[in-house]
């Protein structure tokens, strides 16, 4: 392990160690969600959301052009305009502005792009003091610390630490209370403004149009930044400009929605042009627009929809890993999700690697991203290429490229595996302790064992359908192969309930994920043209799977990696048209078939919807009527699409112990809600939550739905 | 669906009442005179703006016994209880007052002081923030510099502890009043 990936997990545990903290990180992120949803009640969020990612990308495409018309429009307005390409350019000319005018406190209101260049690092060089007046900035900036959130830089500490802080600064008790804080701060702050010789802000949106810009508070102190001090500067992104005042509307509805659950926030100033000081003295206004690698991410093919950020915060709010760790962990100075992009192109990728290993995948950021980001395929990108850089790790590099490119060594070595792991399970299926330094793996959670026998060998082993009204292919995926091949058996007992042909072909390997998601592609690739060889050679009618990691490297990968290998593209792409998860590929055969069992007497069932079910593909309604068609009664959990801490490789090799975290809050969830059985479509999930729940000897069983429909079937 | 001034001025008032502001219905100038008089706490600083002069809003102010600051009102901007400025217009959907704020006076009684006042005529209230774009538009391109403020209820924060507290750098109490013959033109406070 690294200097710097041992420094980070020293970082974790610190973090980890703060429960008070997580716990309020985890009530924040609920409060948000609720909000949130009764926030965009009368509104359409995926055509709000797709207009805005449109109009961004229609600047990003063009954006010298029209970066060159903003600075035409605003300078004709009066104001100063500068572009700086990166950070020292920014402050270098902030600080000899200051200079000029012989500055000796500036008041700065919350700007993102301000933290990014260490702005008030470079005032405080030549002497200058500054003041941030948002006050989460404030309480933060008096700490010595950094935002640990975007929209709400002190969310990670509480009022008992603020009153200790606002007391040093006042030499006075103060008091644990929140007006009384508030109110000190404003009468703290009233003074600076009304003293200080620069103001600084940042922008939420600059306007081509007419070269105006929209800044965005609740408190109004950007207002007063714009309007006392004689000078202002405001520092914004280049990707920031919108092209005219309707999209800057647009943006306007979706961003206090989506940042804070507000139809509008209190203050929406417009400026254009340096408004006049005292009776009527001219005042400046400088507006540096800051490059600093955005540039960069906008000619990136694989990155380049970051570009449309908006700065609302929202993937940090709804982030499992932000949640169980905070922003000052899991963030850089940008944090969150899209803090891990930012930092890859803004600061570079060395400080975006921890970054990058620490997110799980769970797409819950892509849910709210108001610009429609997809967070989690720009972040496997990025850890693609760091991988090039940094290569995978001893371990999985080893895994990967010896024995996972040549499936009969790897199917040889999880049968060896099988038979050697007698003296850990005993009779059981699962492994509780491991000895030595491995127990850290079993500490928490029992590990499932490799199954006796393989699915394959089970299935060559069961009865043929004679005239099948459909052949369907299924791929079977580590998993489920070698660890629950009973989900394949009930799938094939449910099939033949239903007369579906079941063909499972011999020479399918692994899905590739696991490489894929680590950064090897190549090997994913080797995987790919592997398994799209075997499936298509079945010429079945659809192919089926019972885990939706595979589904989506079969509909989603597949054809992305082979896309340039001539004999294989048109294959892939014709496997993924037909390729459905189990509960789909069921509830569309059995859409018109009467009641599998009476209803609500098969028992209670709490179901956990897997991250790439319900958000890599949307399906989420089939499992549940699936299992009320079962005649199981449905109690839904809390949070029943929050991740369950399983990340693939992540809890294992990657962050196992930001992984125990995130599982200990699904544990808790599915015993309140004191079902039989807790359901969920991912032999992945299946794992993590069987393990929790023997682990904590609970009686609660874990199945796959179609081992839930099987069960109810009457011919059993 | 378009909808009668009467609805949207309905809308308006829930929408404010929401955020914390507060809407009143005034009959006459003298009604709304005796209200801020009655609320306003303490000195009242009065920029210049269309409606003041019409309704020869300092006059009758200190006719009931306000103390009111017109002229430079930096120095008294910092220690004032109210200010009063007229708007352009509001918006029925998120309850926002737009105000047309390019000289510095309007901005300073519109920040500093603990209680904001605000005139709007009942009759200038769009549905919603795209319906203000052409209005921005004309305002943006009849000069700079220009200064135009969007304010929505009182100043907020929620800063510790996620809790919402009212009044952080701006005005704690924001009353819009609502009155009758002042200027129809949307470009005009």
């Amino acid at each position: 392990m690294s200097r710097r990936a041992r420094q980070y997990r020293h970082l974790i545990d610190q973090a980890l160690s703060d429960v008070r903290r997580q716990d309020a990180l985890h009530r924040f992120g609920d409060a948000y969600l609720a909000a949130r949803a009764e926030a965009f009640a009368d509104l359409d969020f995926e055509s709000l959301r797709h207009d805005i990612a449109v109009m961004k990308d229609t600047v990003r495409d063009d954006w010298p052009h029209q970066l060159e018309k903003f600075m035409q429009q605003a300078a004709a307005t009066g104001a100063k305009v500068f572009l700086a390409p990166d950070a020292q350019a920014a402050n270098t000319y902030i600080t000899d502005l200051a200079q000029r005018h012989d500055a000796r406190l500036a008041v700065k209101s919350k700007s993102m792009a301000g933290e990014e260049i260490a702005l008030n690092h470079a005032l405080e060089g030549i002497g200058i003091r500054v003041v941030e007046t948002d006050l989460g900035e404030w309480i933060v900036q008096l700490a010595g610390q950094r935002p640990s959130h975007m929209v709400m830089p002190a969310i990670h500490m509480f009022r008992d630490q603020v009153a200790e802080l606002f007391g040093k600064l006042t030499g006075e008790h103060e008091a644990e209370d929140i007006a009384h804080l508030v109110e000190l701060a404003r009468q703290t702050l009233r003074k600076e403004f009304l003293h200080a010789d620069l103001g600084i802000s940042g922008a939420n949106l600059a306007v081509v149009e007419d070269g105006s810009l929209a800044l965005v508070t609740n408190e109004g102190n950007a207002r007063l930044v714009a309007t006392i001090p004689p000078v202002h500067v405001v520092l914004v992104g280049i990707d920031k400009l919108v092209p005219c005042l309707e999209d800057a509307v647009k943006v306007l509805q979706v961003l206090p929605r989506n940042a804070t659950a507000q139809a509008a926030s209190s203050y929406v100033t417009w400026l254009r042009g340096p408004s006049p000081g005292r009776d009527q003295q001219p005042r400046e206004l400088h507006i540096v627009l800051l490059d600093n690698g955005r540039s960069k991410l906008a000619s990136s093919k694989e990155s380049r929809d970051a570009w449309r950020c908006l700065r609302c915060g929202a993937c940090a709010n709804v982030c499992p890993v932000y949640q169980t760790i905070g922003g000052h962990v899991f963030g850089h100075v940008y944090v969150g999700a899209i803090g891990i992009v930012l930092t890859a192109f803004l600061h570079g990728l060395d400080d975006a690697a921890e970054l990058i290993q620490a997110c799980i995948g769970c797409r819950a950021c892509v849910n709210v991203c108001p610009a429609h980001i997809d967070l989690e395929h720009i972040i496997l990108g990025l850890r693609r290429r760091l991988a090039e850089t940094e290569g995978v790790g001893l371990i999985k590099d080893l895994l990967f490229k010896r024995v996972l490119r040549n499936r009969r060594l790897f199917h040889g070595l999880l049968r060896t595996a099988s038979r050697m792991q007698k003296p850990l399970t005993g009779s059981t299926s699962s492994v509780r302790h491991l000895p030595l330094f491995f127990s850290s793996l079993t500490e928490w959670r029992t590990l499932p064992a490799i199954a006796p026998r393989p699915l394959r060998d089970l299935l060559a082993e069961q009865p043929l359908v004679a005239e099948p009204r459909l052949r369907v292919a299924l791929f079977g995926g580590c998993a489920a192969e070698f660890v629950l091949p009973d989900i394949g058996l009930a799938l094939a007992r449910v099939f033949r309930h239903f007369n579906i042909e079941l063909v499972y072909p011999e020479d399918q390997s692994c899905c590739g994920i696991p490489a894929l998601y680590s950064g090897d592609a190549a090997t994913a690739t080797e995987l790919a043209r592997q398994s799209v060889l075997a499936l298509t050679k079945t010429q079945a009618d659809a192919v089926v799977t019972v885990c939706p990691t595979c589904t989506t490297a079969l509909t989603k990968h597949f054809p992305e990696l082979l896309a340039e290998d001539p004999a294989l593209a048109d294959c892939a792409a014709g496997l993924a048209a037909i390729t459905r998860d189990a509960a789909v590929l069921l509830a569309e055969q059995l859409a018109d078939a009467s009641p599998v069992g009476p209803a609500n007497t098969a028992g209670t069932v709490t179901y956990h919807d897997s991250c790439h079910l319900r958000r890599g593909s949307d399906v989420y309604l089939q499992p549940r009527r699936l299992l009320a068609t079962a005649g199981w009664q449905l109690t839904e959990m809390a949070h029943p699409d929050r991740c369950c801490g399983f990340g693939g490789s992540y809890s294992v090799l990657g962050q196992p112990t930001i992984a125990r975290a995130i599982a200990k809050d699904k544990l808790a969830d599915i015993l309140a809600t004191s079902a039989e059985v807790v359901a969920a479509d991912c032999p992945g999930c299946l794992i993590m939550l069987r393990g929790l729940l023997e682990k904590s000897n609970a009686p609660t069983r874990v199945a796959h739905s179609v081992q839930l429909l099987a069960d109810t079937l009457p011919d059993k | 669906m378009i909808k009668t001034p009467e609805a949207l001025l309905e809308q308006f008032c829930q929408a404010a009442s929401r955020v914390g502001a507060r809407t009143v219905r005034c009959l006459s100038a003298k009604a709304a005179v005796d209200y801020i008089v009655r609320h306003a706490g303490g000195t009242i600083i009065l920029p210049d703006f269309p409606a003041a002069r019409q309704l020869n809003l300092a006059e009758l102010l200190r006719t009931q016994g306000a103390e009111v600051i017109c002229g430079d009102l930096f120095q008294a901007a910092t220690t004032a209880a109210a200010g009063i400025t007229g708007a352009n217009f509001g918006l029925a959907d998120t309850g926002t007052v737009v105000i047309e704020s390019t000289a510095q006076a309007i901005r300073l009684a519109s920040t500093l002081p603990e209680r904001h006042f605000v005139l709007l005529n009942p009759h200038k209230i769009l549905p919603d923030h795209m319906a203000a774009v052409p209005i921005l538009r004309r305002l943006h391109s009849r000069q700079s510099p220009d200064f135009i403020a969007f304010i929505t209820g009182p100043s907020r924060t929620a800063d510790i502890e996620r809790v919402l507290t009212i009044g952080a750098h701006g005005p704690r109490e924001l009353h819009i009043l609502l009155l009758d013959g002042l200027s129809d033109d949307f470009l005009e406070t």
